[in-house]
């Protein structure tokens, strides 16, 4: 069992290094690529959803606004690719910083509100501002490797989200062993609770926002480099968060690969569903009908099923409607 | 520029009045189970195609589609809420409702684009473009139809939710609903019936919508956060804050647009939100606990 | 820090590693010789469901209708033709991966292209990227043709900026008494939609006509009053929407409802629509709007066109049938003349090279082309006109005289 655990992982890691080598064609390679992204970003989104338990669909604003960033400081400031990547990077986790602040005050379904109000507003801000960002005309953003070709650019691309997913992977599975996870944690069993035991439930929330959105606007900005047009009702649409958080809860948000096997489930499916279905509009009921069945029957993720750990709170944590019926009864 | 800004107040708050009605689902479904719906504007598109089928088909006015929508949307919510809502994990409910029910909306908006496809269709009715004049400031009909159909639904809702029984039951459950069950109150039934008037008000809102705007299966989008702005900054759960802050919102809404523009207009919506956040996270009119969900 | 250099050394590994990176399919590669006989298959990716599947299926249906005569008449070059329909579902990731996975994945022998000036960008980036021909029946934005594309081409009359101009000539040349002195413009945050009423009104301001409103709204804009009061308060003698459809339709009922009777109306897009005279009743009358393509023109191939549609889809063509099926013709034409339709480098070379010279007889006119792809020529105006659409501008397509100033709302 061990050795299982331990190898799985590195297999995996194989794997996916010589997977652009193994792909028959550049489509194979520029769909990994994407998938890669996406598991990258539901890594990330879980640093804050899976610990804390708050979901955020405005992670998509964190993406835009990595890509936008990047792909402005490249466009008009000239600044070489990799800072701005870092550069916008860091700008967006010093916004995150202040949006978490006014954002985390308010809990479960407040917070789910101002998070796509805040995907709504980026999104008019950018579409407005139309003479830094171009507004709807969208931004076109130069390729970084202008020596190679398509699918050579899809390849790089390609382990350049895989280096980002590893290091979403090492910061979540770094956080998770921390002091600062377990009190993440109990945030999210109790917040208050946690709160009256002297956890500095604030200063750790706002943290977890941050550091989550670090990751998204990397990936936003490598999305940038590589695709090369923005526009922003696509970047800043909530669809984007929407795919973080599915993924996660597919694939479990409690545990490390979760977010990862949502990825590599929904990706390709979603692509399945566009094919086969996608001549109509069924397609996206077909999506619906996924969320709604795996919300009610497996909300605990498909890895909670295949792993013997208690997945619920630690303490049991009935409501106190349940409590009450027990009661009443 | 005087009359333009009254004409800005008089539609700002017509239109607030739309909005009124258009939220007050939200704020009953969050009353009585603390959940987000993310899938009330779907159900108002939905309710909007329904219109449109039941007057070109039949040729009848669009409001003679409500004595069949009405009903089926009641039942449709006390089917959601009994079927699906109630049966989510209750230790994470504000959060697995959104994504249930956003995946909801994902799902009518798939089925209108199959059966109605991606075309705009619109009712027009002939009084649908005209306006009554009143010292130089215009009054479209049709706002002032929505406005005053709004107007009643509301007060119908506020007379059974203060009159009926039923009312009392469910301001019970929503005030606290463990007290609530402790006096008799079948607290799981009554929820249901919430949710069932909360579609309900989406019913006779898609209805007006269908006569007010041109519509097709993705127009939910755009409402979605705006119609969530109005209820934080009302006070999540308050029927009466959800009314007087959409009016509010629609009034700041016409009075920007006609002064400075669209983008900033809407983006008043979120400036409200982010401030009331700020200032008094638990809303305007909502109860002390209510930034708790 | 260390992330950079981590990086880096990935991209440095993958680099010195390129050469084994090629792929089988290198755009280019030869074909093998079975493939020479199937037939021939065009990648398309539309927008079938989302924000713009209305225009993305009237297309399909035009291409549909090409393919269809072209297979009638024995095919291409003597090889079937084989359309392969993607879902692009109005997202530019979508777009993107359709054409990769039709070109690298599919082999398609062509692509046609999408619809949007939003969505041809990305799509048209990946086509160039591995050498194929692009033309494409949307994307009339101005930006479309400032990329540096060398294989695009727009298969319509006139890009955005354009739409308007025999409108433009028209009220540039009124008789002074009868010259419009103010206009309102008021457009949807679209590079096309915002093309169309710029194009107008550079023309007219420099003609001395005062913009007096100039309002831009985004996309979800649900309220069109506000925006009419604005114009009302103005009092212009001009009233130009640069419009898709539903916010035509939403301007159209605010400006009545608030009273505001200008001389002349123009609207892009909503009013070409055949929803449009049922979604604001009697207030078509008299509005203008710039349309590539009329039903009852007779150049070579549009009656049997607009009589092939009918057959295979019940309703009556419109303009965007009209541009996917111009792509179809030029296309044909140009593969018909090089005797070519493989995805290589050469043969694609020889279809761009073509198209750039030559001009292609096509249901919207003759189409010719300059070096950056817009095409040279110009769109008609229609006007309602007693309730029927007729073409009042140029002079030379004229169905009916053009009614200024217009009937009251």
């Amino acid at each position: 069992m061990h050795t299982v655990s331990r190898g799985l992982p590195l297999l995996l890691a194989a794997l996916a290094i010589a997977y652009p080598w193994l792909a028959p064609n550049y489509y194979l390679v520029y769909a990994g690529a994407l998938t890669v992204m996406y598991a990258a970003m539901s890594t990330s989104w879980n640093l804050l959803g899976g610990f804390t338990g708050y979901v955020s669909l405005g992670h998509s604003a964190f993406f835009g606004l990595g890509a936008y960033g990047t792909g402005l400081l490249v466009v008009r400031l000239d600044v070489p690719w990799a800072v701005a990547l870092l550069a916008s990077a860091l700008l967006v986790t010093v916004f995150a910083v202040g949006v978490g602040i006014a954002a985390v005050r308010v809990r479960g379904a407040s917070f789910v509100i101002v998070s796509i109000a805040l995907v709504s507003m980026m999104n008019l801000i950018v579409q407005g501002w139309r003479s830094l960002t171009g507004g709807s005309t969208g931004l076109q953003v130069p390729t970084p490797f202008p020596g190679l070709h398509r699918g050579q650019t899809h390849m790089v691309f390609f382990y350049l989200f895989l280096v980002l997913l590893a290091l979403a992977l090492l910061s979540w599975w770094y956080v998770s062993r921390s002091r600062f996870g377990a009190g993440l944690r109990a945030i999210r069993e109790d917040e208050d609770k946690a709160e009256s035991l002297g956890v500095p439930t604030g200063a750790y929330k706002v943290a977890a926002f941050a550091l989550s959105a670090l990751f998204v606007a990397l990936a936003g900005g490598l999305y940038a480099l590589w695709f090369g047009s923005l526009d922003p009702i696509f970047v800043f649409s909530i669809l984007i968060a929407s795919s973080m958080v599915l993924m996660s809860l597919l694939g479990g948000v409690r545990h490390l690969y979760g977010p990862l096997l949502g990825a590599l489930i929904v990706a390709p499916a979603g692509e399945y569903f566009l094919i086969a279905l996608g001549e109509t509009q069924i397609h996206l009921t077909a999506t619906g009908l996924v969320l709604v069945l795996v919300v009610l029957f497996m909300p605990d993720g498909i890895l909670a099923r295949f792993t013997r750990k208690r997945t619920g709170p630690s303490i049991p944590d009935e409501s106190a409607d349940q409590r009450l019926q027990g009661v009443t009864r | 520029m005087v009359s333009l800004l009254l004409q800005g107040l008089a539609l700002g708050v017509l239109t607030g009045g739309l909005y009124a009605l258009l939220a007050s689902g939200l704020s009953l479904y969050f009353g009585v189970m603390r959940v987000v719906m993310v899938a009330h504007p779907a159900f108002l598109f939905l309710a909007a195609y329904l219109t449109y089928t039941v007057h070109t088909t039949l040729g009848v006015d669009p409001f003679l589609a409500l004595p069949l929508t009405v009903p089926l949307f009641f039942g449709l919510g006390v089917a959601v809420q009994r079927l699906l809502i109630a049966r989510l994990a209750p230790d994470n409910l504000a959060m697995m409702s959104v994504l249930l029910t956003f995946g909801i909306a994902l799902t009518i908006e798939g089925l209108l684009g199959t059966f109605y496809t991606g075309s705009y269709k619109s009712v027009s009715m002939e009084y649908a473009t005209r306006s009554l004049s009143v010292g130089g400031v215009h009054l479209p009909y049709d706002k002032i139809i929505a406005f005053g159909v709004a107007g009643l639904t509301l007060a119908v809702l506020f007379a059974v939710l203060i009159r009926s029984r039923f009312g009392q039951a469910l301001r019970a459950t929503i005030q606290h609903r463990e007290a609530a069950r402790l006096v008799g109150i079948r607290t799981e039934r009554v929820a249901g019936y919430g949710f069932g008037v909360g579609l309900a008000t989406a019913a006779v809102g898609g209805t007006v919508l269908a006569l007010i705007t041109p519509f097709f299966p993705a127009s939910h989008w755009v409402w979605i956060g705006k119609l969530m702005a109005i209820i934080v900054v009302g006070g999540l759960g308050s029927v009466v804050g959800a009314a007087l802050a959409a009016v509010l919102l629609g009034v700041v809404e016409g009075l920007v647009l006609v002064t400075v523009d669209a983008t900033w207009a809407t983006m008043m919506f979120y400036v409200f939100l982010f401030l009331t956040l700020l200032a008094r996270p638990q809303g305007f009119f909502g109860g002390r606990l209510a930034h708790r969900f | 820090m260390a992330r950079v250099r981590k990086g880096l050394t990935t991209i440095s590994i993958c680099a010195l590693a390129l050469t084994a990176c090629a792929k089988t399919d290198e755009p280019g590669a030869a074909q093998s010789p079975g493939q020479q006989q199937g037939p021939v298959k065009i990648g398309i990716s539309l927008p079938l469901t989302g924000d713009f599947s209305e225009p993305g299926k009237g297309i399909q249906e035009g291409y549909k209708v090409w393919a269809d005569q072209v297979n009638a008449k024995g095919g291409l070059l003597g090889r079937k033709v084989e359309l392969i329909f993607r879902d692009d579902a109005s997202d530019p990731n979508r777009v993107s991966s359709d054409y990769e996975s039709l070109i690298t994945q599919d082999k398609v022998n062509l692509v046609f292209g999408p619809f949007s000036s939003r969505l041809v960008i990305p799509a048209a980036k990946v086509a160039e990227s591995y050498g194929m021909l692009f033309v494409e029946p949307a994307g009339a934005a101005a930006e479309v043709f400032e990329q540096g594309f060398r294989r695009l081409f727009y298969a319509a009359p006139a890009i955005a900026s354009d739409h308007y101009n025999y409108l433009a000539d028209y009220i540039i040349k009124l008789p002074a008494d009868q010259k419009p002195k103010t206009a309102a413009y008021a457009s949807l945050d679209d590079p096309f939609a915002q093309g169309t009423a710029y194009g107008l009104r550079d023309k007219l301001a420099a003609a001395g006509i005062k913009t007096v409103v100039d309002e831009v709204y985004p996309p979800e804009t649900t309220d069109f009053a506000p925006i009419a009061a604005k114009i009302a308060a103005a009092k212009p003698d001009l009233v130009v929407g640069g419009t898709q459809f539903e916010d035509s339709v939403g301007l159209v009922r605010a400006l009545q409802e608030l009273r505001v009777q200008p001389k002349l109306a123009a609207f892009s897009t909503g009013p070409t629509l055949a929803e449009f005279p049922a979604a604001v009743k009697g207030a078509a009358e008299h509005i203008l709007s710039p349309v590539g393509w009329s039903a009852t023109a007779t150049f070579p191939g549009n009656q049997e066109m607009v009589k092939r549609y009918k057959e295979l889809f019940g309703g009556d063509a419109n303009e965007d049938a009209a541009n996917g099926y111009t792509v179809g013709q030029i296309v044909e034409a140009a593969v018909n003349a090089v005797k070519c339709v493989d995805p290589t480098k050469e043969c694609q070379d020889k279809l761009t090279e073509h198209i750039r010279q030559g001009t292609f007889e096509t249901v919207v006119g003759p189409l010719s082309f300059d070096d950056k792809g817009r095409p040279e020529q110009a769109h008609m105006i229609q006007q309602y006109v007693n309730g029927k659409i007729e073409i009042v501008l140029p002079e030379q397509a004229k169905t009916a005289g053009l009614v200024y100033p217009k009937r009251e709302w």
